[in-house]
């Protein structure tokens, strides 16, 4: 029986200890299951930023950033027809408050075009407290999600704080958090009561041997007496003659009431900001070498500016390899999908105004393995695709979506 | 033969111990229906009406009083199959959506409220109370499966719309937001985010079933009362079919 006891007891403590460590909120969000090609070669977001790490209940956290729609779109991903840029968080702890792209406000879905170029703003304030590991991302219709960079956002404060007004067209201010709820909940109630004592009247007689017995013995006149006959007929008349003056009533309370809206957003791209034919770039050939975990491209750069240029960084799928020989200042925010020397170029001298050179660039870093990018030979479509930076001692940068096909090396 | 006046319940084929027992076991059938019809029928709800059901900005005109009786029609004939047939009790439908309120509002309240953060207002279930109580109601008065099909099943389809719009219309005010106009449902589903529910697969206002005149719910409403007439028979004999009394040798 001791034993017994104590086995209960270790159990209990076991299943108590395991609780204990379980993570509050989660911090990752599928995005490594996705086919590598589907995230290098779709959505290639540069420049994500969030305006704050820390911020208390009812102030704001803005995301900011770029995306470029690639060119060499995968055939077995349906176009971009419908997308919509969403935050990965674990649940409403932020309400998104405004969000635009290219500067237009936008609340519901758009189409993008394969070659574009966008920025967007989205604005979340802080709802719960908690500290959250939150992505932009986009939702492309048929096709899932794409996400961007993550970062954590710890939200301080009391959630009982929390409030969120919105005014009408018609001048009221409402409160987001309860509105409705009261009279939800009292249309219920009532509807309950009335539904429970029909049921009540039924079941406080004898019920299922007696009445079945009774019906089959031929008594079933008696299990339906005049009173319930004439209560089904008040049913019969008074609720729908309720329901139709409940609904009158509601459509005289609000009588500019709108269905719901389904339009879609039209916003066009950016004047070209990749792929702007001032430095040209092609990739003629690109291996991977599994066991030094390195995309290694064989890249003709053409630069047709009035500068030098030197390239600075590589990024795909949210990873970004930066090359140390540019001295490029570190805008990483602690990001661990940053290789911080992680890209290598063979011929370190800036490529002079009219010249045109092969390169070799290597991205190197255990990164590709971590994040799941080095199945990418593996996939049907076995592409890959990015961004290259390249810059001038002035520091402009000009960038090219770049992609080819991929050999792996198993050596 | 003595009944008492206002209660007007029949003289009963059961006495004393025997009372009791037939007693104890209604008590007994009644618990474990009202568990069953919580999970079966709210699961059946949850897989089939769905989103319509769980989101303010879902409860559109068109497919949600089109889909929603339609769906919510086939447990409670299957119910009154069995309860009228065999009992003469006509509280099949009343009970089933007693029961598929009450795990609805469990699920809303604590699986979307408390573990998932949303407004509990956001996802204010509907009723069909109303409805259900007409279909009793029509059931017990015209015994009759043909009768009740056809004006109980209408019944049912065209009592939803303006019963849920009391509850809802507040939530069709017409609001200014990101320079478009939106009702307030519609910036609930903006502000509180929902990772894997964009905006794009609500199914709301599809398809070829167009609206007349601006006005697209009268037209959902009676198409989905002239299929909720095919439907209830439909389930009837699904109930019947599983409340077989084959085995039943002798009572």
């Amino acid at each position: 029986m001791l034993k017994r006891i104590k086995n209960l007891v270790g159990t209990v403590c076991l299943a108590l200890s395991c609780l204990a460590v379980v993570p509050n909120s989660a911090f990752a969000h599928g995005e490594k299951a996705l086919e590598p090609f589907i995230r290098m070669r779709t959505i290639q977001w540069y420049d994500v930023q969030f305006s704050q790490d820390k911020l208390a209940v009812n102030s704001e956290v803005a995301i900011t950033g770029k995306f470029h729609v690639a060119e060499d779109w995968p055939s077995s991903v349906p176009k971009p027809d419908m997308a919509y840029l969403n935050v990965s968080t674990p649940g409403p702890v932020f309400i998104r408050t405004e969000r635009y792209l290219n500067g237009q406000p936008w609340v519901s879905s758009a189409a993008l075009k394969p070659g574009g170029d966008y920025d967007f703003k989205i604005v979340l304030k802080g709802r719960l407290p908690g500290r959250y590991h939150i992505h932009p991302f986009f939702n492309l219709h048929d096709a899932g999600a794409v996400m961007g960079p993550g970062h954590w956002v710890e939200v301080t404060g009391d959630a009982a704080a929390f409030s969120n007004t919105v005014k009408t067209l018609g001048g009221a201010t409402i409160d987001m958090e309860s509105v409705g709820f009261a009279n939800g909940v009292s249309w219920h109630g009532l509807w309950i009561v009335l539904g429970t004592a029909w049921l009540l009247w039924w079941v406080r007689r004898p019920l299922f041997l007696p009445r079945y017995k009774m019906l089959q013995s031929g008594r079933e006149q008696e299990l339906i007496t005049p009173l319930d006959k004439t209560i089904a007929k008040g049913i019969l008349v008074v609720v729908p003659l309720f329901v139709f003056g409940a609904y009158a009533l509601a459509e005289s309370q609000y009588p500019n009431n709108i269905p719901l809206q389904t339009a879609l957003d039209q916003i066009d791209p950016l004047p070209p900001v990749v792929n702007t034919s001032l430095v040209q770039i092609k990739v003629t050939r690109t291996e991977y070498h599994i066991a030094g975990r390195s995309m290694n491209m064989v890249a003709q750069i053409h630069n047709l500016s009035d500068q030098p240029v030197q390239i600075g960084e590589f990024t795909t799928a949210n990873l970004r390899f930066i090359n140390p020989a540019a001295g490029l200042p570190a805008k990483d925010q602690g990001d661990t999908m940053v290789a911080a020397k992680g890209l290598t170029v063979d011929d370190a001298q800036p490529i002079q105004p009219g010249e045109t050179r092969t390169v070799r660039i290597a991205a190197a870093d255990a990164l590709w393995e971590t994040e799941k990018l080095e199945g990418l030979f593996r996939d049907a479509d076995s592409r890959m695709g990015g961004l290259l930076f390249l810059y001038d001692a002035g520091g402009k940068r000009y960038i090219a979506s770049v992609s080819t096909a991929v050999i792996p090396k198993f050596d | 033969m003595a009944t008492t006046p206002f209660f007007d319940i029949p003289a009963q084929p059961y006495t004393g111990e025997k009372a009791r027992l037939s007693r104890a076991y209604d008590y007994l059938i009644l618990v474990l229906a009202l568990f069953l019809f919580i999970g079966a029928f709210h699961l059946h709800m949850a897989l089939t009406v769905g989103d319509w059901d769980f989101w303010l900005d879902w409860k559109d005109r068109q497919w949600w009083p089109l889909l929603t009786p339609l769906m919510a029609i086939t447990f409670p004939a299957a119910v009154q199959a069995v309860l009228w047939t065999h009992f003469r009790l006509p509280l099949g439908a009343t009970l089933c959506m007693a029961c598929l309120l009450i795990g609805t509002w469990i699920t809303r309240v604590f699986a979307y409220h408390y573990w998932n953060y949303f407004p509990i207002n956001m996802v204010l279930p509907a009723t069909l109370m109303p409805s259900a109580l007409v279909l009793d109601a029509i059931l017990m008065l015209s015994n009759s499966l043909t009768v009740t099909s056809i004006f109980g099943g209408m019944s049912f389809a065209l009592l939803f719309y303006p019963s849920n719009w009391p509850i809802f219309a507040m939530f069709h005010m017409p609001v200014e937001y990101g320079n478009a106009q939106l009702t307030l449902a519609d910036v609930f589903g903006f502000q509180y985010i929902r990772a894997g529910s964009p905006e794009y697969l609500r199914i709301i206002e599809r398809g070829t079933l167009r609206t007349y005149g601006q006005y697209a719910t009268p037209l959902s409403a009676f198409c989905s009362a002239l299929l909720c007439t095919l439907m209830y028979p439909l389930w009837w004999h699904l109930g019947k079919w599983f409340a077989t009394i084959r085995y039943v040798k002798a009572i």
